[in-house]
């Protein structure tokens, strides 16, 4: 994408890709559907212990570096009907761990200099420790009394109807035609119905990853100079509410919780930034990052979809909620993330261990054993 | 603060904001100077004028630090495209800081009991003073408009003061007048040399490539700062 093209076509083509965006995600829950009951039954059947749930969740988004695109994919399986809210919502939450991979890797940048590494390394790890013990907590509470699923539901309910009904939206209705052409023209390949669904799913999978992938290079073009701005005036300024908004806004903006946080960890590095001061940005961009499965719930035909969506920014509230606006569960997080950053500023192997053990191992294992 | 994202972007951001406010902080520095040549060159009294540059100096120190802080913010969010201008920049800062230091070097001098307000050469003292002062004014210009002629005639003309300021220190050390006229003059004249050096190397920001500041063209030796 060219550094020069102005700002206006710029805005135009963040358009069009988000229109491509829709079209991806609708894509993926025809193929799915063209699949049929029994593949579906096959591939599905894996996520229905949370934990294992949980475990795909991490797993897929460390693969795409992006929980955006899984959590898209996610609401994709659930508007076809193959994917269940109760499944859906692990996976989600699975998705939120496995996105802060990326601003951990973007630490290992610093591991050269011991302090700064410290530094660096205690504000990536502090996304993912607030993550995790947000699983830790709402989990359960999502396993026994349905909390997260509950509230999304009822907040789907008040905006587009019950489960189980056909939600007419109107953004279906725009991407149906080119939908449509991509199944007409695998069609023409002869192929059988699964794998017709397959190639369906596949080229909605590329679809919805290139255009986040350029949505978020042409937003990040767009509103870099706004993001300096506003990072420069938060800057010595404290953390709290007004960060945690910011860390909102930019993320809605950039449509990337890691491009917001891992701007933070060169900042961190440098001491720009003070650890507690970065840690309230992250707890935004979880929040922001949740809007774009809500953008894909709108192409998608089941409320069931919007309601994963909602549950994604349920679950972040509710982590908020749970571990930031209670003053003791709030250091919880931050005093973690120092004491493995100091044990990874002295034995370097020790991070390399925890990015391998927490992103791929442990969620691997519970794949295995659970799914 | 959140606002702020969604202000309309007319206001400078990122290297040309940096830039802005650098030449405010050659303003302070110049201030900084002007009351130390004051206290040392004049009657005036050096506690009364100690406060206001020592609060200036502050206030640049505070400027460098949050300058800094916004060129680390801009690498990160824009990415290293523009990273030489970001390197030069930080050199230019803590070259802006310094010649603010170094006006409270004069003003030590003041404080320590010296003064040349009396002094049978307090014309060309004053005159040179002056000279330094106008300095800063077309330093700033220069940063503000970097338009290379004029940074070339500025630099020539500071290498041919920083000459003539060694020319003076060199005589002073090894003159038979008392010691208590010499060494003022030959410390203040070294201030007056390093001041000149760090307003050179300013401009030399705005004109040189990055691995060439503060380096003769031979690359033999660094230049004096």
């Amino acid at each position: 994408m060219g550094a020069g093209i102005p700002a206006p076509i710029r805005s135009a083509l963040v358009l069009a890709l988000i229109y491509l965006f829709l079209v991806g995600v609708s894509s993926l829950e025809a193929g799915i559907k063209i699949m049929g009951a029994d593949t579906q039954e096959r591939l599905f059947s894996t996520v229905s212990n949370p934990i294992a749930g949980l475990s795909v969740g991490i797993l897929g988004t460390v693969l795409v570096q992006s929980s955006s695109a899984s959590t898209s994919v996610i609401v994709g399986l659930v508007a076809s009907g193959a994917l269940g809210v109760d499944a859906a919502v692990p996976m989600v939450m699975g998705a939120n761990i496995g996105t802060t991979v990326t601003n951990t890797l973007v630490s290992l940048a610093h591991v050269r200099q011991s302090a700064e590494f410290k530094r660096a390394f205690a504000a990536a790890t502090v996304h993912d420790f607030f993550n995790v013990l947000a699983v830790l907590v709402l989990l359960p509470l999502e396993v026994v009394f349905g909390l997260i699923s509950g509230i999304a539901e009822a907040a789907s309910e008040l905006l587009v109807g019950s489960a189980g009904t056909e939600w007419k939206s109107p953004v279906k209705a725009w991407v149906k035609e080119p939908v449509g052409w991509l199944e007409g023209a695998w069609a023409m390949t002869d192929a059988a119905q699964t794998l017709l669904g397959t190639l369906m799913v596949i080229s909605g999978l590329i679809i919805i990853l290139l255009a986040l992938t350029f949505i978020t290079k042409n937003m990040r073009t767009l509103v870099a100079d706004r993001v300096e701005r506003s990072v420069n005036a938060i800057l010595g300024k404290g953390g709290g509410a007004v960060a945690m908004a910011l860390g909102v806004v930019i993320t809605i903006a950039v449509q990337s919780s890691s491009i917001t946080t891992s701007i933070l960890i060169p900042l961190s590095a440098a001491g720009v930034i003070a650890l507690r001061n970065a840690y309230p940005i992250t707890l935004g961009a979880n929040v922001g990052t949740t809007i774009t499965a809500l953008l894909a719930a709108l192409a998608a035909s089941r409320p069931e979809a919007l309601t994963v969506g909602l549950a994604h920014t349920t679950f972040n509230v509710a982590g908020i909620i749970v571990l930031y606006v209670i003053p003791f569960a709030r250091d919880v997080p931050v005093r973690l993330a120092e004491g493995l950053a100091e044990i990874a500023a002295r034995q370097r192997t020790w991070a390399a261990a925890y990015v391998m053990g927490a992103f791929i191992i442990v969620p691997l294992i519970g794949v295995t054993v659970l799914g | 603060m959140v606002m702020s994202f969604f202000r309309k972007g007319s206001d400078s951001v990122g290297l040309e904001s940096v830039e802005t406010r650098s030449i405010a902080m050659l303003g302070d520095a110049r201030h900084s100077f002007d009351l130390a040549n004051t206290a040392l060159l004049t009657d005036a009294v050096p506690d009364r004028i100690a406060e206001d540059i020592r609060s200036t100096d502050q206030r640049i120190n505070q400027a460098e630090q949050d300058l800094r802080s916004e060129l680390v913010v801009h690498v990160s969010v824009q990415g290293t495209a523009d990273i030489a201008s970001v390197l030069g920049l930080i050199l230019l800062l803590k070259k802006i800081e310094r010649i603010g230091d170094q006006a409270k070097n004069i003003l030590d001098l003041a404080e320590s009991g010296v003064s040349l307000a009396d002094a049978e050469d307090i014309a060309e003292l004053r005159a040179e003073n002056q000279e330094v002062s106008e300095l800063y004014g077309e330093a700033g210009a220069l940063l503000a408009d970097p338009e290379t002629h004029r940074a070339e005639k500025f630099v020539t003309r500071v290498t041919e003061l920083i000459a003539i300021y060694q020319t003076k220190i060199d005589s002073y050390m090894f003159s038979d007048r008392p010691g208590r006229e010499v060494v003022p003059r030959a410390i203040y004249y070294r201030y007056l040399k390093r001041i000149v050096a760090n307003l050179r190397g300013i401009v030399g920001v705005a004109l040189n490539p990055l691995p060439h500041i503060d380096y003769l063209d031979e690359g033999a030796t660094d230049t004096d700062d």
